[in-house]
């Protein structure tokens, strides 16, 4: 009875506070593109942002809803928070989340798996934005150099091919049917249209992606 | 308006990113802070819990590298500094990336990610899109979050078949917006107007097939020698590799070569 009430408190309180900062960072995301427009006096039109705004709305807050809803149970109350406010959940926050329970042998959603979890998430977090807070700061000097350098300047005409062959290969090699579809439908919309932008290509290709994936679930041929 | 690029990366731009990883910082350490003190509440050892924090922070470096390394994807276009912002703030490098092409395409046809963004108000557009496109979770979880953790959260640790195909659609939704990048290195291109480099074709499909290899190559000798350390670096050295093939076949191949798309060659 006790341990009850006291697990109600702690979590109740957990929320309580997510919550606030959920809010807090809420409000310091929007000053960031509020500052830079107010300093430079450089207000987009409200009619030219409207549509990617659309666009892109419709295509993360609907990826949002999905991850909420898979990830909270895996990383806790805390764990959510903190990793929905520090991104890069599926390649960072989850597994470190998961391996830090594992190592500990406590369970996600017990009070214990929330501690560890937290704890976990949280020391990711920091070392994540100090690492890129230090490498961005040695950075910076060198990519202006690059961008200038004749040699090396054609690189970043094909760095989109080359960044998502290289962040797909893992994706395409697990889940190698559903990609394969879904790159085809890509390519044979642009047959149609190739200078369709990636912003309007990219509804077909989750369309597809998603849809041939439960296709694939319901026929058994994903397990 | 600025006419130069400069403004991207000068102080106000790193005063408003220090500020943002302020916020983030402080939040992790209050989290953590209330943890330990109900960690040891519950009996859990000391030893436990820094164990864990320290564990967690090694974990997170080698990430941290391979994230840190994907800034310079957005700096082309944006400099440094707000790609940086976003990377610490729910960022994710694929959102970011689509948020802003879709900005760019529908303000200006001409302007990519290779394009160094010189108009103030075409930067402030990109940063509210980035902005409010990712920003939905933090509505959602004040919301939700609570009952999730109580009602769904059971739910899904009863039935494996329902978490099962919550994993297979949140891998599908991330093969679509990358499948949509790939087919336009296969066969898209920037502008109806002009050909330029970017678009579809030989080049394009030597760099993508070159990341696609050496990521598969890289992952697998991850997998089968139990590499662990190489493993969060398999990305960022595919990507570079990629890269550095582009600018080698530019140097040594014969212009007609180099600059053929599939439409003809840029000029």
């Amino acid at each position: 009875m006790k341990k009850t009430k006291r697990e109600k408190t702690y979590f109740d309180s957990v929320h309580l506070w997510g919550r606030l900062w959920s809010i807090g960072a809420l409000i310091a995301l929007l000053m960031v593109p509020t500052a830079i427009c107010a300093h430079f006096n450089a207000w987009p039109k409200l009619t030219e942002i409207m549509v990617p705004i659309g666009k892109v709305m419709l295509l993360n807050w609907t990826v949002a809803v999905v991850e909420v809803i898979a990830y909270t149970p895996m990383l806790g109350a805390g764990g959510t928070y903190l990793s929905f406010v520090t991104g890069n959940i599926v390649n960072l926050k989850l597994p470190c989340g998961l391996n830090a329970m594992a190592k500990a042998n406590v369970k996600a959603n017990t009070e214990e798996g929330e501690v560890i979890s937290t704890l976990a998430i949280g020391a990711s977090a920091i070392t994540t934005t100090l690492v890129i807070a230090a490498g961005v700061l040695l950075l910076g000097p060198a990519v202006s150099v690059l961008k200038n350098n004749p040699v090396a300047a054609p690189a970043f005409g094909y760095v989109l091919p080359a960044l998502f062959g290289a962040l797909g290969a893992g994706y395409f090699r697990k889940n190698i049917a559903v990609s394969l579809v879904t790159i085809a439908a890509g390519v044979i919309t642009l047959l149609f249209s190739p200078s369709l932008g990636v912003g309007t290509l990219i509804f077909v290709t989750i369309v597809v992606s998603i849809g041939s994936a439960l296709g694939m679930f319901k026929l058994g041929w994903i397990k | 308006m600025t006419e130069n690029g400069d403004f991207k990366t000068g102080g106000f731009m790193y005063a408003v990113a220090i500020g943002i990883i302020l916020v983030v910082v402080a939040e992790s350490v209050f989290f953590m802070v209330k943890s330990w003190r109900h960690g040891k509440k519950l009996g859990i050892s000391k030893e436990t819990m820094k164990n864990t924090i320290f564990s967690s922070a090694l974990f997170s470096v080698a990430p941290a590298i391979s994230i840190l390394t994907t800034v310079i994807v957005l700096a082309g276009a944006l400099g440094i500094v707000l790609p940086w912002i976003r990377l610490s703030v729910i960022g994710n490098l694929a959102y970011e990336t689509t948020a802003t092409k879709l900005t760019l395409e529908s303000l200006d046809s001409r302007l990519s990610l290779s394009t160094d963004i010189t108009d103030p108000k075409t930067f402030g557009a990109v940063a509210w899109v980035m902005t409010i496109g990712t920003s939905f979770a933090l509505v959602l979880l004040p919301l939700v979050c609570k009952t999730i953790q109580k009602k769904v959260g059971g739910a899904l640790q009863k039935n494996e078949k329902t978490s099962r195909l919550g994993d297979i659609i949140s891998a599908a939704a991330f093969i679509g917006i990358i499948a949509a990048f790939v087919a336009n290195a296969i066969n898209g291109r920037q502008t109806k107007e002009a050909l330029t480099i970017g678009d579809a074709g030989f080049m394009s499909i030597c760099t993508l097939v070159t990341a696609i290899v050496l990521s598969t190559v890289l992952e697998t000798l991850c997998e089968k020698k139990n590499l662990k350390k190489l493993e969060p670096f398999a990305m960022p050295i595919s990507m570079f590799g990629a890269m550095g093939v582009a600018v080698v076949l530019n140097l040594v191949l014969p212009e007609a070569v180099s600059t053929l798309t599939w439409w003809g060659n840029v000029a």
